[in-house]
């Protein structure tokens, strides 16, 4: 017995390295799961080639030539107690085999009670990964050697989080806050030729369109790395100054529209911020009104007295409150960015609108420096 | 009609007067109220839909040869066409093929009996079939839609593509074509057997379709509701799933599963049978085991209600339900083990003909053995937390939708041809067919299990975004499309052989298998009212009575040796 679960351990992909059936294994929970799965592997195994050795062999011994029925003796018409007995033994294998995906569960179950937080929104098709200090990150950067709570939540349709390496998964579903936790031990550090290593993250609820971009990294840092990675990334908006912030925030900021907004007037599921359908570009149109919105320009919406002072005003609404304006031939559906992007980020996003010709269709500045 | 001595053998004379030549012209066949012809209404339009559904997965394979997105079809396309395959496939193909298309064709004369108990109600199973499959056609027409089979919600009530509505009327109404066969199948069996033809005398595919039928009439209500409250949620906006309106998304997958985890049931219990029926008359053995496998089909039926939640083990739903369903799905397991072990019994001592229904039969075995075991890492907890909705899922279901209903569904096929056409097909080009079949099946599904463990989602339109694994990955998906392309090839080649058997095929004999049960004791094809007497039964597995009859060139069962019918036969040798 001992022999064999040693056996199941070093079948199962020891970390850092990716078997047969499995990808490496990056969670303190992964090598439990690695065990069931091998487990059950030699049970499926053992049964196959038991039916389809016999099954040949049967074929073989009695198969008839000719057309002549041959009988043997012995062919009994049932025969209880070996009945009984394949009935029992699988029984008995499917209750083990219960218990130990029910024991591995209860863990997978119950995050530990000083789990360190992290907010999730899921969104289509996007990820935001929210820390306890304000800081928002695209990727999801989990310190290493702690465990980690997933509280999450969809702003439009299901979607489901899942991470191969650390074998856990949970549908992240709208009105409803789902947990999921795990604890990676090794930072993920770089790879042999130098780039940074990282574990996938995956939707694996099928969400529509762009249902397999929507992907991201996962990087474990050490201790000390990850406190200074989460001070930054809280920080990171106020530490550039003014006057940069569009070339230096706005690309960083504008990957986060970039799946339904494109630069260079290329339909997509929202209006390009370029020139499209013989309108200028986004900001121009704006600002001269022009756009169309609920059949009327805008015009009529932006300018004193009016819904908005200034174009400004409009996008920041649009940011904030997308569905309440939508701009003809296109469907309410972009979610909402409150609480994501505070004052200074809506700054970037419309200082990088109002200088759109100085950076390429994806959204990077073309020259090392603007001219100021 | 009169029960004449029971050892003189049934008429089984080729006659020109038989149910395809008794009336003729169109409206013969479309008003028709003859179960063998509703029968192979319900064959030819079934397997028209799975050509399409075929099609369509084509077009999913090929798309899938390519990691990155492709020009000639979008994301968007991509998902359509895996949803269309899936709800062709389930709403159209898997759920009637066994039930309403030879279960119509076989259970009548099975049984003993002249015709379902309501011919009129079978009738309009079919025409409510057609006006479904109208449906699916017109929610193609009208946008289609691209919500995967399953229509979870939100997703179903706010996606754009206008089909969404016209198709879940489509399965509202397939579902009450399905619970009409269901309840004729049940009144009939329990009214309509012959003297003799008592519960345990039933040939074990009879069993298998009551089984299913109770599935039907209990399950497919609630998809009906279900779908229902999905269409006025999104044309009312009516909060029921989609909690923007002030209802809960997962009370959906409830509703849904509570349906379709029957329905998995539905699919493979009537392909159990017909095994059981193929592999004991090819082997011309007692089948083993008869009460264990004919009460493994109800507690098949039974459990089949209790184990929806397994399909949710990521939900969100409670911890102690996810256990819950956990310890009852297992249940499930051992009725299929005992099934397994009873065929491989049967072949134990049988005398065995490699026929191509046979070879179907033991390419099910292995297929089977394969998709049932792969249900243990599902049904298992903390494997199932990894592997949901990844290609491991897609694997194992393949195995056990096609690899064994549909493998089942075309052996049974090739096993009632004769009777149904009158027509041999060609034996060697049928174990072609079946061999390029098998073989493709497993390259096309076996190299997924690994997608799946190795951690590939499902319904990915692209996967060259995944760093570290879309190399590994892009060669088990060329090996996968490639098996999928030998498939086809396979399907071709049968269908050619089979066309061509109806007009150049060899008259097929009464009894071509050497089989024991009734169906094999009147002509092929048979005759409008089956049979002119009503027969007695014997033991329909007991193939001491079956010999080969030089003069017809097929088997007869001599009803003069059967004890059961004449009390002065010889005692039988080798059973006991």
């Amino acid at each position: 017995m001992h022999a064999l679960l040693n056996s199941l351990a070093t079948a199962a992909p020891a970390s850092g390295h990716t078997s047969f059936w499995l990808p490496r294994s990056g969670s303190t929970t992964a090598p439990n799961v690695d065990f069931m799965f091998m487990a059950i592997t030699y049970v499926c195994y053992f049964f196959f080639v038991l039916v389809v050795v016999l099954m040949v062999a049967f074929v073989v011994r009695y198969r008839q030539k000719g057309t002549k029925l041959e009988f043997h003796e012995g062919a009994s018409e049932h025969n209880t107690p070996l009945e009984v007995t394949w009935t029992v033994i699988p029984v008995i294998i499917v209750v083990a085999i219960f218990f130990g995906g029910f024991k591995g569960y209860l863990t997978l179950a119950t995050p530990p009670a000083n789990a360190y937080q992290i907010d999730v929104v899921a969104k289509q098709w996007s990820w935001t990964f929210k820390y306890p200090n304000g800081a928002i990150s695209d990727d999801l950067v989990v310190p290493a050697g702690r465990p980690v709570k997933l509280v999450m939540r969809s702003d439009d349709v299901l979607h489901s989080l899942y991470i191969p390496d650390f074998r856990v998964k949970k549908d992240v579903v709208p009105a409803r806050y789902n947990v999921l936790w795990f604890q990676s031990d090794t930072p993920t550090g770089k790879r042999a030729d130098g780039t940074d290593d990282f574990h996938n993250l995956f939707c694996t609820e099928y969400c529509g369109k762009d249902h397999s971009r929507m992907n991201r990294k996962v990087i474990v840092k050490g201790e000390a790395d990850f406190a200074m990675w989460e001070k930054d990334q809280a920080e990171w908006l106020i530490k550039i100054p003014k006057d940069e912030l569009y070339f230096k925030a706005g690309p960083i900021l504008y990957a986060r529209c970039s799946s339904c907004h494109t630069l260079d007037g290329t339909p997509s599921t929202g209006p390009s911020w370029g020139p499209y359908n013989g309108l200028p570009a986004i900001w121009e149109r704006t600002e001269k009104g022009l756009t169309k919105v609920n059949g009327k320009p805008l015009s009529e919406l932006i300018g004193p007295g009016k819904e908005f002072e200034h174009a400004k005003g409009y996008i920041a609404n649009s940011i904030l409150q997308p569905n309440k304006h939508i701009v003809d031939g296109f469907a309410p559906g972009m979610p909402t960015f409150q609480g994501q992007l505070d004052d200074l980020g809506i700054d970037a996003l419309v200082g990088f609108m109002q200088h759109l010709n100085e950076f390429d269709s994806k959204g990077k500045l073309k020259a090392a420096q603007p001219a100021k | 009609m009169t029960t004449l001595d029971a050892t003189r053998p049934l008429d089984t004379r080729p006659s020109a007067d038989n149910y395809l030549t008794h009336s003729r012209g169109v409206l013969s066949w479309i008003l028709t109220l003859d179960h063998k012809r509703i029968g192979v209404m319900y064959l030819v339009s079934v397997l028209a839909s799975f050509l399409l559904g075929g099609v369509f997965a084509l077009l999913v394979r090929t798309k899938l040869l390519f990691p990155g997105e492709v020009s000639w079809m979008s994301a968007e396309a991509y998902n359509h066409f895996f949803t269309l395959h899936g709800a062709v496939m389930v709403f159209l193909v898997i759920i009637p093929s066994i039930p309403a298309a030879l279960g119509n064709f076989v259970l009548p004369i099975m049984l003993g009996a002249k015709d379902v108990a309501f011919p009129r109600l079978n009738l309009a199973s079919y025409w409510l079939w057609l006006l479904g499959a109208t449906c699916v056609v017109l929610s193609l027409l009208m946008g289609s839609f691209d919500t995967g089979w399953t229509f979870y919600t939100p997703y179903s009530t706010t996606t754009r593509f206008g089909g969404v509505v016209p198709v879940v009327t489509g399965a509202f109404i397939l579902g009450f074509s399905s619970i009409f066969t269901g309840m004729n199948f049940i009144v009939t069996v329990h009214k309509l057997r012959p003297p003799g033809m008592t519960w345990f005398r039933m040939p074990l595919f009879l069993w298998a379709l009551y089984s299913t039928a109770l599935i039907q009439i209990l399950a497919t209500p609630v998809l009906a509701i279900t779908l229902s409250l999905l269409a006025v949620e999104r044309i009312f906006h009516i909060g029921i799933f989609d909690p923007a309106w002030g209802g809960d998304p997962v009370l959906f997958q409830h509703f849904f599963w509570f349906y379709s985890h029957p329905a998995v049931y539905i699919m493979i219990v009537p392909g159990m049978g017909i095994i059981s029926e193929i592999i004991s008359v090819h082997a011309h053995r007692h089948i083993f085991g008869y009460r264990f496998i004919a009460f493994s089909s109800i507690a098949i039926a039974f459990f089949s209600f209790l184990v929806w939640g397994h399909h949710m083990y990521t939900s969100g739903q409670s911890g102690l339900m996810n256990v819950v369903f956990s310890a009852i799905t297992f249940s499930v397991a051992i009725p299929s083990a005992i099934k397994v072990f009873n065929w491989l019994a049967t072949l134990y001592k049988g005398s065995i003909s490699l026929t191509t229904p046979m070879l179907y039969a033991l390419a099910f075995l292995f297929l089977f053995t394969i998709g049932g075991l792969t249900g243990l890492y599902l049904g298992t907890l903390n494997t199932d937390i990894h592997l949901h909705d990844t290609y491991f899922v897609v694997a194992h279901f393949h195995y056990v939708m096609m690899g064994s209903a549909l493998i089942a569904m075309i052996g049974g096929m090739h096993h009632w041809w004769p009777k149904m056409t009158g027509r041999m097909y060609s034996e060697f080009w049928g174990r072609i067919g079946c061999t390029l079949v098998f073989i493709g099946f497993n390259l096309t599904f076996f190299t997924q299990f690994m997608l799946g463990s190795q951690g590939m989602p499902r319904r990915y339109y692209s996967y060259d975004q995944l760093p570290g694994m879309a190399e590994a990955f892009k060669t088990y998906h060329h090996i996968s499309t490639g098996g999928s392309y030998i498939m086809a090839l396979g399907f071709v080649i049968t269908a050619i052989y089979l066309i061509h058997s109806l007009y150049r095929g060899k008259p097929a004999p009464a009894n071509p298998w050497g089989g024991r049960s009734l169906e094999w004791q009147c002509p092929s094809p048979p005759p409008h009212d089956n049979f002119k007497v009503t027969p007695r039964v014997g033991d329909c597995y007991d193939f001491s009575v079956v010999r080969w009859d030089e003069a017809s060139n097929g088997y007869i069962v001599d009803r003069s040796l059967d004890p059961e019918l004449n009390p002065n036969a010889p005692k039988r040798k080798g059973h006991h």
